[in-house]
């Protein structure tokens, strides 16, 4: 079978606001650039973001102030240079949106609206109702579209052409037909977005695997912060599908089995209006010590039967869509059953304020960027604001985009031989006929369920060496494993099989940083050690994968600037 | 938890090994909240890993996962399963939404698909100012114009369900034509005659809907593209782009009739749409049609009682125009 090697001057993984911006920007500038995704452009997750795009575009906000809360809901782990760029580029790249096509819901001017979030001095997320990723992604792609970029969707990438410090692009195969490729290029970006889908209960899509993450921590190549997962409070039961924030914006209060309205014992002032990570916790804490509702008490319920009918139709029509698909319980009616569900990905691969990937704290990987919430710029540090995600990945995307632009001519075009895919193709050949015992989706469920419960919420040493063991047993067992589709076409279960493989790889960066951070920063919480710690941990955790699969970490100074850091209260 | 046991017939076909497709049983206790992605993730997890369907988000906004139930369009995602029982009973039928172009299982070839979407010019149509330091201003009601029409999220559920497409390849189905509403109905757009003249077209364009609506029931998200077909329709005379055919003068003749009798006169009709000598192939049905009393004899055309109020509601109602000079 001979190997067809594509070439180009860019490839981007991954089609989601960050991949299809920076694909518009590079088409734009001339360059010869293709997109691979695993799904349908439109299929990214960028679409499912609900709430808002932040940008300080009103008279009485400013972009100073975005910056500051956003280095303070980060816990001060952000980079400040970082924050400052996207800060004062949010109100351009919204009105590029905009003028791009994006369906803003209005003020009675007729400007873009915004509404108030959490963690934001001021009103400052625009909106599109309660479907802000779904218009902006749908934009990004009808422009990239426009200026026909050339897009290889259902195509799985599977490895990174790595030699020397250069990337020379990627290996490939079409879902369609298991026909593996070689995209050979001076430059590739990934943008693959998050890895929520290593817990059990989490508000991702199917696809956020994390699949770049692995791909690069396989070649030696560091991952950042990865133990900072955002849980958001409020999952539905059982499915973790969310339930915006907007909720509680809206005044829904939480309710233990008791009868009791929890949150006074945790955050007395802010009660549920206390900030993600804050709420996230006293719910788990109630579950865990038995006060939980439901069938299997594993969720606390939220009541927002007093705004009534009308409120609860002009503002939340989708959340109580939502509620009755997956619960059979209507909001208006009565309370529903939520719980925290694993969100959002703070951690990734590190690159610089441009996008390009970092081989070390100080060193770049020639040829190689990435964008997005695979990335780690870092922007959000150890907890993300609502409505900062999607402006990430949209300014982040399209400013790497342009970055790419002007280094690409520089790379050097280093031609590929079939030799540089055999790794993916024994890995292929690998997973279709190994005749083991064990099944993906009962390894899949093994590792989900124990990242939630012993690295989810709440951490300890001890469940995190308990966690290190059990991705140490499922790397083994993972060895063992069997598929029943051994077909060519469109075969899901071998797609699951890799998918898994690389779940349990970056799951052990999230327990090694976690195990060693000793301190409690943002979504980062270890019981045995409540408290920040400035003075140890006020740094970013690079962790490297070494031949055996053990973790060897190593940490990196945060940028600071110009806002001292506080502790963070609310 | 209570649950009932549903025996699913699942449609099976791997383009790489099996010459004709095939149905395949299996049984599962069904709990209330279980969702038709939820049987799928079981059939592939529990009992069968070869198949296969496509799905991501698993809340109805990306649209991966659409499929048929006993016929009936269904985002595996967001329908309720005992919902369908009690539509269909304990038996449910799992199609593909074309089983003509499946591939394996669940996933068909979209080609199809995103060929009719590309060709109404699926994006705003502006010059894109690269940095801008204002936005578009666009007042509420500009705003309130696209009808949800950008809700579409490209599932296909209403062009997998379309009756004129069934009997005609080269219509470009509703979720095409909803997308070129989307943009027509946008202030900021330029390019809507250009948009108007591809609609237009005899064969692909709106002139082919036969109203039945399924678009509008198969939809997950309310779009409603028949309600956007017919707002082509409207945009196609009210901007002078209605080409003077058959399809357009069927419009114009329907208004004719209802304004000069109150009823539809049917001869009259056909006279007007296809004209004198296109009158002619259709001797034959008319005579039957005469002998059964559909149609009368031109001075025997009866006026309705409330012509008056028919004339009213035309006035205050009709987008059908007169043309206007164009082509």
């Amino acid at each position: 079978m001979s190997l067809e090697i594509k070439k180009y001057d860019v490839v981007i993984v991954g089609a989601g606001l960050a991949g299809l911006a920076a694909a518009r920007e590079l088409q734009v500038a001339g360059k010869n650039v293709a997109v691979i995704t695993k799904l349908h452009p439109l299929r990214s997750h960028s679409g499912a973001a609900q709430g808002g795009i932040n940008a300080a575009l009103s008279e009485e906000d400013s972009i100073e102030l975005h910056e500051f809360d956003t280095v303070k809901g980060s816990d001060y782990l952000a980079d400040q240079d970082a924050v400052n760029l996207m800060c004062s580029k949010a109100p351009e790249t919204i009105r590029w949106a905009e003028h791009m096509g994006a369906a803003f819901s209005r003020t009675e001017q007729g400007t873009i609206a915004q509404r108030p979030f959490g963690g934001q001095s001021k009103p400052r997320a625009c909106y599109a109702k309660d479907r802000t990723g779904l218009t902006l992604l749908q934009t990004i792609y009808e422009q990239m579209h426009r200026e026909n970029v050339k897009v290889y969707d259902e195509w799985y990438c599977m490895d990174l052409l790595y030699e020397d410090g250069k990337v020379n692009g990627v290996v490939a195969y079409d879902i369609k037909s298991t026909q593996t490729a070689i995209f050979n290029a001076k430059a590739v970006m990934f943008a693959t977005g998050g890895y929520g889908r290593a817990f059990s209960v989490n508000s991702n899509a199917h696809a956020n695997t994390g699949d770049a993450l692995s791909i690069v921590a396989r070649h030696g190549l560091p991952l950042e912060d990865m133990e900072f997962v955002q849980f958001h409070p409020t999952g539905l039961a059982g499915s973790g599908v969310l339930i915006s924030e907007a909720a509680r914006g809206e005044g829904g209060r939480l309710y233990n089995s008791e009868g009791e309205r929890f949150m006074e014992r945790y955050a007395k002032e802010k009660m549920e209006l206390a900030p993600r990570d804050v709420v996230s916790r006293a719910i788990t804490t109630e579950i865990r010590e038995g006060r939980g509702v439901g069938p299997n008490k594993d969720a606390v319920a939220i009541d927002l039967t007093h705004l009534g009918e009308e409120i609860i139709m002009e503002r939340l029509p989708e959340l109580r869509d939502l509620a009755i698909t997956f619960l059979g319980q209507d909001m208006i009616k009565e309370p529903i059953h939520i719980a925290a569900t694993a969100h959002y990905s703070m951690g990734g691969i590190p690159c610089n304020i441009d996008g390009q990937v970092q081989k070390s704290p100080t060193e770049l990987v020639e040829g190689f960027y990435a964008a997005g919430e695979c990335s780690c710029v870092s922007v959000h540090g150890a907890n993300r604001l609502g409505a900062n995600s999607v402006l990430e990945a949209l300014f982040f995307g399209r400013h790497v985009g342009k970055a790419i632009a002007r280094d690409v001519d520089g790379l050097g075009f280093k031609d590929a031989t079939e030799q540089n895919a055999q790794k993916a193709l024994a890995q292929l050949e690998t997973l279709l006929t190994n005749n083991g015992s064990e099944r993906v989706p009962e390894l899949r469920n093994e590792l989900q369920e124990s990242m939630t419960f012993d690295a989810g919420v709440f951490r300890t040493r001890e469940t995190l060496l308990r966690q290190k063991e059990k991705i140490a047993e499922l790397k083994r067992r993972y060895k063992d494993i069997r598929i029943d589709d051994k077909s060519k076409v469109y075969n899901t279960d071998l797609q699951e099989a890799i998918e898994l493989g690389h779940l349990i790889d970056f799951s052990s960066f999230i327990v090694e940083g976690a195990l060693a951070r000793e301190e409690s920063r943002g979504a980062h919480y270890r019981e045995d050690f409540p408290t920040r710690n400035d003075e140890k941990f006020l740094q970013h955790t690079f962790g490297y994968m070494k031949e055996d699969g053990s973790i060897e970490l190593e940490y990196a100074d945060v940028v600071l600037g110009k806002f001292e850091v506080k502790e963070r209260t609310y | 938890m209570k649950t009932q046991t549903i025996t699913f017939n699942v449609f099976r076909f791997n383009a790489e090994t099996d010459y004709l497709p095939y149905y395949k049983n299996y049984e599962l206790e069904v709990g209330q909240d279980d969702l038709v992605l939820d049987i799928l993730n079981r059939i592939k997890w529990e009992q069968d890993g070869t198949f296969s369907y496509r799905r991501s988000c698993r809340h109805g906004i990306c649209g991966s996962c659409a499929i048929k139930v006993n016929d009936k369009p269904v985002l595996s995602c967001k329908v309720n399963v005992l919902e369908l029982v009690e539509q269909f009973g304990t038996e449910l039928t799992i199609d593909p939404q074309d089983k003509s172009r499946a591939i394996k299982d669940m996933v068909i070839d979209k080609k199809n698909f995103w060929e009719k979407y590309d060709a109404v010019k699926p994006y705003l149509i502006a010059d894109v100012e690269e940095h801008p330091d204002k936005e578009n201003i666009v007042s509420k009601d500009e705003a309130e114009q696209l009808l949800e029409a950008d809700y579409c999220i490209q599932c296909g559920s209403c062009v997998y369900a379309c009756s004129a497409l069934g009997v005609n390849e080269d219509y470009l189905g509703p979720a095409a034509f909803a997308k070129a509403y989307r943009f027509n109905a946008d202030v900021r757009d330029e390019a809507k005659i250009e948009r108007l003249e591809i609609v237009d077209e005899l064969g692909s364009g709106v002139w082919d809907c036969v109203k039945c609506n399924e678009c509008a029931e198969a939809c997950p998200k309310e779009v409603n593209p028949i309600e956007k077909i017919t707002k082509l329709h409207n945009q196609l005379f009210a901007e002078n782009v209605a080409a003077k055919n058959v399809a357009s003068k069927h419009a114009v003749g329907f208004k004719h009739s209802m304004e000069k009798h109150g009823l539809l006169d049917e001869g009259e009709l056909v006279r007007y749409s296809e004209g004198n000598l296109g009158v002619m192939k259709h001797i034959p049905e008319a005579i039957t049609m005469f002998r059964k009393g559909k149609i009368v004899l031109p001075w025997n055309m009866p006026k309705s009682k409330n012509l008056d109020e028919v004339k009213k509601l035309i006035k205050s109602s009709s987008t059908v125009e007169e043309y206007k000079g164009s082509k």
